[in-house]
């Protein structure tokens, strides 16, 4: 006797379903099930998940999906066919689409209305005789034999009756009758996480939620023994003939490209090689190198081989679109630094610089689309979704989804929900745990801090929440992944509306996709390339300069030099303090070094002890060598060590035998391993490769060893590639046209790593003029000032906080020729409230009409509060400046710097730190630059604004602080022991006094921390009161 | 005029803190965010600030106590202070939530000058653990804002004091948050910047009320303060004129003493829900009987009624020489349940009802009357519960599954000793309860058994087989 279970929900049921599908269909395979339908509530989100797992076993996937009908019974539908996906993925779309995210409203009359020729229907009745009897023929009227009774058994009180009823119904209404578990988890033993589900659904306590619970236990896959027992047997062979009626798969939904991208007259491939071939002349205008042909030729028949032609087609007019626009964009990825990628000018990233691993581009072995990122500017990506949304309509193109999972902190807070435990409590534990620590720690954590009362609920409290780990908890939208389809993408997945207005997202998110083989442009937005573009703009003003990205001339030495100092402040992926720090010890001098520069400086290589032999190597104190050609074929370029991604997947094919495919089922494991995944399997694999090709066993112990560190933090050579370029150019820019590079950046806040007061501080001393926000000079954007050269920085109403762009914009628009003469004509002509006119005297944008800061505020408290006239004559005449009667202090140095900060983040003044030197408060203490003359391993003392904190995982337990003075920037190492002993300091300060040690790395300067002492207090001091400092 | 106000930083904490065996850090957190809203001592000394985020202050004092005020709370904590202060002097004025006022002319001559005041006031707050930081002020603003300020001294020298006001900064002035804004904004940081000002041009830019607030700390304009009064209580005592050797020689006293209550009462238009009675006694400790209404009462008939049952079964441990009726609490009349229903006439009923409860309870003692009620669980025993009579309403969702369930539960399952004769119906698998530690697993049958009986069994998961109840 078989079975198969029709009626089965899963976790993508959020707060419903209590187990995973992987775990369902196991359970499926290890009862012995022949068929096992999956059966979401309104939903198809668990399918790709259940089809993974069962793709190669005998249990047979039926996709269906359950629903609560508004107006009447509980329904599920199954999908007999391709047709009857379809037809099941519209009905799901259109009950999405009726309500808000995350809900369905579904009426019964939509069941006889939407077309569902292709379903199967299983009806669980209300066992309300003449109501069922109604439906009941109705449904029997639409879907004569697709149509089934569908009976349970709780082993609930009533069970009988119930059965007793379905009989008679059954007769009645001639319908056949199957079996069903009404299933919600895989074994029994869930039971507690399904009460805390269902306790989270109702917003309250297990404890509270009585007959919300369920009473007992059995809604599980049950051994078919135990179903035997309590169904008559037609029933349960019921189910094998609604099971044999199900015939879908989901690997039918083989994806067809949109198509319309290609002219009459060509075939896709034809057109792909015709722009490929235009592109090559464009590219490479002395001939195409031979290698590079072959690596076009091989490109192009392995696209035309799998069928990818429209793919690329069309992320070309994606890209092709933007260029018209002139909206900045660059790929990147395996895919997108290819060969036909730079032809079509996809990428920046020239072939013949970079050798990328042509498997991962599109391998045949696994069968799955090529990946590609496109990067755009990030204040313009709309308009490029709007585009895509035009191109194709709304109902072909869609945002994919994004699996939010229940994360370590949600899930404790959540148990900790249903469990009725105190929400302070677990509020106060969740904020002091060290989530750095292993995760053995933090549940120790738990339980000594007193959470729980005892032993049974501390041990409940834990399996709960690991049980819950890793629970899918809602459907959010993806950052930029875009689906694309030939037909309806409601025939291929259902839709349904995200949080935003006007936006929908699909059920499946990107791993989906990828199992499913669905076409994925990846639409992302990149501040860099806002700053980039709007740098570039502002050249056009100086003749000779570069105005476009291909303009900007290659390998520039200058612009080298410049970053082997460390100076790289702003400039794309080498701003970090740790990346400043690695800029003088790799000193790069070519691109290549660039992509190395970003990829090296990440978890991966560092954990994975990289780094150090790679610069010494580099640097000739230690010897390269290879074991063999074949190593040096891989490794070559970095110095025999596997610095990037890709290069762990080659070697694990060039030293161990593994096949592209099998090395790729390795990244995968290496990019989940951290999280959830096992690298075990490939362990053995890994090393008998590397023996039986004659390494030997300490070499592929350590290489595995290094493989492992890698873990999910490897960084692809692919993306390095591309970023690098752009790395390159905003360096360049910086180098050479500092003005209009800090402008660019500047306008294109917030992005980066630093604030505008520290861009602002870095431009003057690349010896930029800046000149401050003035009512008469400043426009809403920061401008460049030509009237002297090179050209001054004239900052923008951009920078005041409280002022809106609009407000702005009338200012502008409305200032008369000679410029605003008077705060009231100011109000008038530019229509502004008293509020705003508050906001320009606080950021002293009025000290050209109105004197300093106090006495405009005073001038504009004192407007009588009449509105303004609507129209006002623009005469200046008519604003006699009047003399004031009352006369306030004007503001002391002080204060006029605290209130720069206050009101724009930054001033123009002399930092704080220098008057609190001037004023004898910092005596002792050397300046960053002088800290850099200063002799090492001796005692010193160091104060400065804290600007950053950070405690990266990769430094175990060490807090690195940075401190901003006059004169630039000092790092400061606090190792654990003195952070902890001198939290308080360390962690509130804003003015911070350290005592340490001097120690240097290359050119690097930091100061080893002693002691910590809080002198945010002596910002008070710039003025009176006692304002926070900001 | 001298005022003299006492500014009590940190009363809540330290109203909790009185509980606490040793003192350690507290803080208590902003309604509705992780942020700190104020700190004790402790807590400062490690750091915690007010408007840190919880994340912080827990690193910083990893042992922090977190207290969570409820609403009231602050109320109390200020007017318990009050009290002890208006044994003091009887012109008080509270400033919620943590400060009082006290004028202090009427005093000086009774407490032999300020310096004894001032000294008599810090012994008494001390006492009780609260810290307070003093002022005087010849207004009461001076006097408040130069205690908030801890700038205060016990002095009366008018020129002194108004010296210190006129150099207080502005932002310690409370003036609402916009005003102290935009005087800081103007370089005016000191209450003397304002005060040199032209009235009329302060008033015109910040606002009447700003030129107002200045005038009342400076005592130009009137700033008349609302007088507290302790709230309400009654207490009668009286002393026997005759040594009562039997419960019931208290009655007629009593009866006297109910009637002034009822009285009160009447005037006030309260009601009580608790008396306390106390007997004192020549050599025996004070003995303390406690009565109790079901509803607010005012009526000395039924407070007669509810002591004559309660002193039906009090043994007097000694003959009573003095007694008192004391009442802490008035409450408002129900006005509900006496004005409801115009037609169905149920008020009547309803009064008869909680005095029938009422008498019960006097009689049998207040936990030995019960009120049955349902409970949203699956399991059998914790499906039904007690409560006190009168109880309001379970909020639970109850919509309990039309279950077959025995009208008569066992108290506790008894091991089936015979096979029963009939299987009538199961199984019915109850699970449940692994939440607080009594889950249960079983299989329920109704059978008929041996003796005719219907009776409701289960097998356990061991099983054995039990019988929970009957069929009636």
């Amino acid at each position: 006797m078989s079975y198969a279970e029709l009626h089965c929900i899963t976790n993508f049921t959020f707060l419903r379903g209590a187990s995973h599908p992987e775990e369902l269909t196991s359970q499926a395979q290890a009862l012995g099930y022949s068929a096992l339908a999956i059966t979401d509530e309104c939903s198809v989100a668990g399918i790709p998940r259940a089809w993974r797992a069962l793709k190669h076993s005998a249990v047979k996937l039926i996709v269906g999906s359950e629903f609560q009908l508004r107006d009447g019974p509980k329904v599920i539908l199954l999908a007999e066919n391709r047709h009857g996906y379809a037809q099941l993925c519209q009905l799901i779309t259109l009950a999405r689409r009726r309500a808000d995210k995350g809900h369905y409203q579904l009426f019964t009359d939509d069941l006889f209305t939407q077309t569902l020729t292709h379903c199967l229907l299983l009806w669980q009745p209300d066992h309300d005789w003449t109501q069922d009897l109604a439906t009941g023929a109705r449904l029997i009227q639409h879907f004569s034999t697709r149509c089934w009774l569908k009976a349970t058994r709780y082993l609930a009180a009533n069970d009988s009756q119930r059965l007793a009823y379905l009989q008679q119904l059954a007769t009645s209404l001639q319908l056949p009758v199957i079996a069903s578990g009404d299933v919600q988890m895989h074994c029994r033993q869930r039971q507690p996480l399904q009460d805390v589900l269902t306790a989270l659904r109702h917003h309250c306590t297990v404890a509270e939620a009585g007959f919300h619970l369920q009473g007992n236990a059995e809604r599980y896959l049950r051994p078919i023994k135990t179903l035997q027992r309590l169904f008559p047997s037609p029933w349960l062979a019921q189910t094998l003939v609604v099971a044999g009626r199900c015939s879908f798969c989901p690997s039918e939904l083989r994806y067809e490209y949109p198509g319309e991208l290609v002219p009459q007259g060509f075939t896709a491939s034809q057109y792909l090689r015709a722009l490929t071939r235009q592109g090559e002349q464009r590219r490479f205008p002395g001939g195409t190198p031979v290698d590079i042909q072959a690596l076009l030729e091989k490109e192009l028949s392995l696209i035309t081989e799998l069928g990818y032609e429209p793919y690329f087609l069309t992320l070309h007019d994606i890209v092709s679109f933007a260029r018209q626009q002139g909206i900045l964009c660059q790929g990147r990825g395996s895919a997108a630094n290819s060969a036909v990628c730079y032809c079509l000018d996809i990428t920046e990233v020239d072939p013949r610089q970079v050798d990328l691993l042509f498997e991962r581009f599109i391998s045949r072995e696994r069968d799955e689309p090529p990946d590609i990122d496109v990067d755009f500017e990030h204040e313009r990506r709309e308009e490029v979704i709007q585009y895509i949304y035009q191109r194709y309509g709304r109902h072909r193109a869609a945002l994919a989804a994004t699996v939010i999972r229940y994360r370590p902190r949600s899930a404790i807070r959540d148990v900790g929900k249903a469990l009725g435990l105190d929400l302070g409590l677990v509020e106060q534990l969740l904020s002091g745990l060290d989530w750095r620590d292993r995760q053995d720690d933090w549940r120790q954590q738990l339980l000594t801090k007193g959470l729980v009362r005892n032993e049974r609920q501390a041990r409940q409290f834990m399996t709960l929440v690991n049980m819950l780990l890793g629970f899918p908890r809602h459907m959010s939208q993806h950052v930029g992944g875009f689906v694309i389809s030939a037909g309806p993408m409601s025939e291929l997945v259902p839709i349904e509306n995200a949080t935003m207005a006007d936006r929908t997202v699909i059920q499946w998110d990107k791993d989906d996709l990828e199992s499913l083989g669905l076409m994925k442009v990846d639409i992302l937005a990149l501040g860099m390339l806002s700053a980039i573009r709007k740098s570039l703009d502002y050249l056009r003003q100086r003749p000779g300069a570069p105005h476009t990205l291909q303009e900007v001339p290659a390998e520039d030495p200058a612009t080298y030099a410049m970053l082997q100092q460390g100076d790289s402040i702003g400039v794309f992926q080498v701003e970090s303090r740790a990346q400043i720090n690695m800029l003088p010890r790799l000193k790069p001098a070519t691109y290549y070094d660039l992509v190395i520069q970003v990829a090296i400086v990440r978890p991966g290589p560092i954990q994975g002890d990289m780094v150090h032999p790679y610069l010494r190597r580099r640097a000739g104190l230690e010897p390269v060598s290879y074991p063999n050609d074949a190593l040096r074929s891989v490794l070559g370029r970095t110095q025999g060590v596997p610095i990037f991604q890709e290069q762990a997947i080659r070697l694990a094919m060039v030293a161990a035998g593994f096949s592209a495919g099998e090395a790729d089922q390795l990244r995968r494991a290496m990019a989940a391993w951290k999280s959830h995944g096992d690298l075990t399997p490939f362990r053995d694999k890994l090393i008998s490769g590397m023996l039986a090709r004659g390494y030997e066993p300490d070499f592929a112990e350590r290489l595995y060893q290094q493989l492992c560190g890698f873990g999910g933090y490897g960084f692809p050579e692919s993306h390095a590639a591309s970023f690098a370029l752009l790395v390159y150019v905003s360096a360049w820019l910086k180098c050479h046209y500092p003005a209009e590079f800090y402008c660019g950046l500047l306008n294109s806040q917030p992005m980066g790593f630093y604030s505008p007061s520290q861009l602002v501080q870095d431009a003057r001393r690349h010896q930029v003029a800046v000149r401050p926000v003035d009512i008469n000079l400043s426009d809403w954007d920061h401008r460049l000032a030509h009237d002297v050269s090179p050209p001054a920085l004239q900052l923008g109403f951009r920078l005041i906080k409280g002022l809106s762009a609009n407000s702005a914009q009338r200012i502008v628009e409305s200032r008369p020729p000679a410029g605003y003469q008077q705060t009231r004509q100011l109000r008038d002509l530019a229509q502004l409230s008293r509020q705003e006119l508050e906001t320009l005297a606080s950021a002293n944008a009025l000290a050209s009409i109105a004197g300093h800061r106090h006495q405009a505020r005073w001038d504009i408290l004192g407007h009588d509060h009449q509105p303004a006239p609507l129209f006002v004559a623009d005469h200046s005449g008519a604003y006699r400046v009047t003399e004031n009667a009352v006369q306030l202090p004007p503001p002391t140095e002080g204060e006029n710097v605290l209130d720069d900060y206050h009101s724009q983040g930054l001033t123009l003044r002399r930092h704080p730190l220098a008057l609190l030197r001037g004023q004898g408060h910092l005596r002792h203490c050397l300046t960053a630059t002088a800290l850099q003359q200063a002799e090492t391993g001796r005692p010193v003392a160091v104060a400065g604004l804290v600007t950053g904190r950070q405690r990266p995982g990769t430094a175990s337990g060490v807090t690195f602080v940075t401190l901003e003075d006059e004169t630039g920037n000092i790092n400061v190492v606090v190792w654990l022991k003195t952070a902890r002993q001198q939290r308080k300091p360390l962690l509130t300060a804003k003015l911070l006094h350290v005592k340490g040690i001097l120690e240097r790395e290359g050119q690097i300067a930091h100061v080893i921390a002693g002691r910590l002492t809080d002198l945010s207090h002596l910002m008070r001091q710039l003025q009176i009161s006692s304002r926070d400092f900001q | 005029m001298l005022w003299i106000y006492l500014h009590l930083p940190f009363l809540l904490l330290e109203h909790y803190g009185q509980s606490l065996p040793e003192p350690r850090p507290m803080a208590t957190l902003q309604p509705g965010s992780q942020r700190i809203l104020q700190a004790n001592p402790d807590a400062l000394a490690l750091g915690v600030r007010a408007g840190q985020s919880l994340a912080t202050a827990t690193t910083l004092a990893p042992a922090l106590l977190l207290i969570n005020p409820m609403a009231g709370d602050h109320q109390r904590a200020l007017e318990q202070q009050a009290r002890r202060i208006y044994q003091l002097g009887d012109f008080i004025s509270l400033y919620p939530p943590d400060g009082l006022l006290l004028q202090s002319d009427n005093l000086l001559r009774l407490y032999g000058g300020l310096q004894n005041l001032w000294q008599k006031l810090q012994q008494t707050l001390a006492s009780q653990g609260i810290t307070a930081t003093l002022a005087t002020g010849t207004t009461p603003g001076m006097a408040r804002l130069l205690a908030r300020a801890g700038l205060g001294a016990c002095t009366d020298d008018t020129a002194a004091l108004a010296r210190q006001l006129a150099d207080l900064p502005v932002m310690q002035a409370d003036f609402p948050q916009q005003v102290t804004e935009r005087l800081v904004r103007m370089g005016l940081r000191k209450l003397a910047d304002l005060q040199a000002l032209p009235g009329k041009e302060l008033a015109q830019r910040l606002g009447p009320a700003t030129l107002h607030g200045l005038q009342k700390l400076q005592g130009s304009r009137p700033d008349p303060q609302p007088r507290w009064h302790p709230p309400a209580r009654f207490q009668h005592a009286m002393d026997l004129p005759q040594e009562a050797e039997q419960s019931a020689m208290l009655l007629f006293p009593l009866q006297r003493g109910y009637q002034l209550l009822e009285e009160e009462l009447r005037w006030r238009q309260q009601a009580v829900e608790q008396i306390q009675l106390r007997l004192y006694f020549r050599e025996h400790p004070t003995e303390c009987l406690s009565l109790r209404t079901t509803t607010p009462e005012f009526r000395a008939d039924t407070f007669m009624t509810l002591t004559r049952l309660r002193l039906e079964r009090y043994a007097l441990p000694a003959p009573a020489i003095r007694l008192a009726i004391r009442v802490n609490h008035f409450l408002p009349r129900d006005t509900a349940t006496q004005a409801t229903d115009l037609f169905q006439n149920t008020p009547p009923q309803q009064q008869a009802w909680q005095q029938l409860i009422a008498r019960l309870q006097a009689r049998l003692g207040e936990n030995a009357l019960h009120q049955l009620q349902l409970v949203a669980d699956h399991r059998p025993e914790k499906a039904w519960q007690t409560t006190p009579p009168a109880a309001p309403a379970p909020t639970q969702p109850l919509s309990a599954p039309d279950l077959p369930r025995p009208l008569w539960l066992l108290p506790e399952p008894q091991t089936l000793t015979a096979t029963p004769a009939a299987w009538l119906a199961g199984p019915e698998r109850i699970q449940a309860g692994w939440w607080d530690g009594t889950q249960i697993q079983r299989d329920y049958y109704i059978a008929r058994m041996t003796s005719g009986q219907v009776g409701w069994i289960f097998r356990d998961t061991q099983g054995d087989w039990y019988l929970h109840g009957w069929f009636a």
